[in-house]
């Protein structure tokens, strides 16, 4: 691949690619979550960056509409590294690896920090001042949060000029570098499913009075905690990838599942 | 007190506005404590706008969407727990618990609307697959503006038209449909990660995958940090060895250019 550093992106692109980062959950479903909105906010500057190049900017927005969820107040820094790697056209691998092994653990400390720690505070503290009567609960509570948004500007030039110093020392091992990413990613995805897949049996056998075997504590995670979660992936894995089965038709049949096994009391 | 049909109207935009807000989770204008405000406004009450979105914030304080679990709806908590304290005179605490159908019905229609916009990403696929960016952002568009013309109706018919109807209806809708909701939300993004390993799973990968997923099972903690960090510890491992492979071939291919040139 062709490693031309020339920059095309200037401070306005990345302000502006900070304040669309609020589209990231426009298009927001539970199949790939986030993804149509993190793609939407990154098209002005990946626009700018493969301007006729047709097949560039294909793959990067393919790549960019993978499954992913991530802290809205804190994705600037994502979107920024990422986009300084597409500026620099590194390697597809690399970016896509990157983002694989940022997004959960960002959302991890952005819901550590957002919602565990500060709406609780400052929820606290404004509500008592609006039970009592006084405005300027509302009004507090409003201004921290226009802080924190305006932190979005910050985090993204953060995570943008981190990326320009990184890829600068990256390029000629970037074959490597791509494995490596890979490597990460794929970690990451095995944890993902493991917290982010939930099934659970509700389904409890009666063998007599005295013991019932809940299929779910008593079997499934007997052998292996999240089984039935890897277990489906792979299955919808195999109907991809081996059947070429449409995830249109595989969304439907999961949500049907879904309602039919509830209404039956499996799930 | 009766709600005007100006009152209604004046709502729903409030609604569609905040919203969307708590569909981008933008500004956290969506937060009881604001909606309530917004709401006593609108009904010429500030006071008992900001007694109740005081005492809604501290009880949805807890509730929050992390991990990936939809709490009961924040905006029609705020908004029905200040119109049924102003059309009822009931006590702040009372009105928000009765407020609270509203809140789990505004709750079970976004997780439909969860997973049925997934249908938008095939869509989506073909955009990406044509360089089409003008798709991408209509469909975001789309998206946004459904989520927001719901929040308008559901509020303007939760306040102004049949606010008795509407609680009978969320107490009738069927607990399988509402739990199958949550099923369905929770197995979805199998067919997200199954994507994903299309493009990204080679054989050669696979020993990764399995390692985050044990780690990820058998550790008890909030996020994937650490399975972040053995990831790097992988990727480093598999970069050393690969790099010293290609550095150990070039020194080996100078050495028998060398040789050779001895020759």
């Amino acid at each position: 691949m062709a490693s031309d550093n020339k920059k095309v992106l200037d401070k306005k692109d990345i302000n502006r690619l900070a304040f669309d980062s609020i589209f990231l959950q426009a298009g927001f479903n539970y199949e790939r979550m986030q993804a149509c909105g993190f793609l939407g906010a990154q098209l002005p500057a990946l626009k700018k960056i493969y301007k006729d190049d047709k097949e560039g900017l294909s793959a990067a927005m393919t790549d960019n509409l993978e499954f992913i969820n991530t802290h809205p107040n804190l994705v600037g820094f994502l979107m920024g590294l990422l986009i300084s790697m597409e500026e620099s056209k590194a390697d597809r691998g690399i970016i896509k690896g990157l983002k694989v092994a940022l997004f959960a653990p960002l959302a991890g400390i952005g819901d550590a920090i957002f919602w565990f720690t500060l709406l609780p505070i400052v929820a606290g503290i404004c509500s008592s001042m609006a039970m009592e009567g006084s405005v300027l609960g509302p009004i507090i509570f409003f201004l921290v949060y226009l802080a924190i948004f305006a932190m979005r500007w910050f985090w993204t030039h953060l995570g943008y000029n981190l990326g320009v110093k990184a890829v600068a020392q990256i390029t000629d091992i970037s074959e490597v570098l791509s494995k490596a990413a890979t490597v990460l990613g794929c970690t990451v995805i095995g944890g993902l499913i493991a917290s982010y897949v939930s099934i659970n049996v509700q389904t409890q056998i009666v063998v007599n009075e005295a013991k019932t075997v809940a299929l779910q504590a008593d079997f499934f995670d007997k052998i292996f905690p999240n089984i039935l979660s890897i277990g489906y992936v792979f299955l919808m894995y195999y109907f991809l990838k081996k059947k070429k089965v449409s995830p249109v038709v595989l969304i439907i049949v999961t949500f049907v599942l879904a309602i039919v096994l509830s209404f039956f009391g499996i799930l | 007190m009766e709600i005007t049909l100006m009152q209604g109207i004046g709502l729903a935009i409030m609604a569609i506005i905040v919203g969307v807000d708590f569909w981008l989770e933008g500004f956290f204008i969506f937060r009881p404590i604001i909606v309530s405000t917004l709401t006593g406004l609108i009904l010429g009450d500030v006071q008992l706008g900001l007694i109740t979105g005081g005492i809604t914030e501290l009880a949805f304080a807890g509730l929050t969407p992390a991990g990936g679990t939809q709490p009961p709806n924040p905006v029609l908590a705020g908004v029905m727990s200040t119109v049924i304290a102003y059309t009822t005179m009931t006590e702040a605490t009372a009105a928000m618990a009765l407020a609270l159908p509203f809140s789990f019905l505004m709750q079970y229609i976004i997780l439909f609307c969860y997973s049925t916009f997934s249908f938008f990403m095939k869509g989506a696929d073909q955009a990406a697959a044509e360089a089409d960016t003008a798709k991408i952002v209509k469909i975001n568009i789309t998206c946004t503006a459904i989520i927001a013309l719901l929040y308008g109706l559901v509020v303007f018919l939760c306040t102004f038209v049949a606010q008795d109807a509407m609680k009978t209806f969320v107490e009738v809708l069927p607990a399988w449909l509402t739990h199958g909701f949550e099923v369905a939300g929770g197995i979805l993004p199998a067919v997200g990660f199954a994507m994903l390993l299309k493009v990204m799973l080679k054989a050669e990968f696979i020993p990764y995958l399995l390692i985050g997923f044990v780690i990820a099972c058998f550790l008890d903690f909030s996020n994937l940090l650490p399975i972040a960090v053995v990831g790097v510890a992988l990727a480093l491992f598999v970069y050393n060895i690969e790099k010293n492979m290609k550095t150990g071939k070039a020194v080996q291919n100078i050495a028998e250019e060398e040789e050779e040139d001895g020759i």
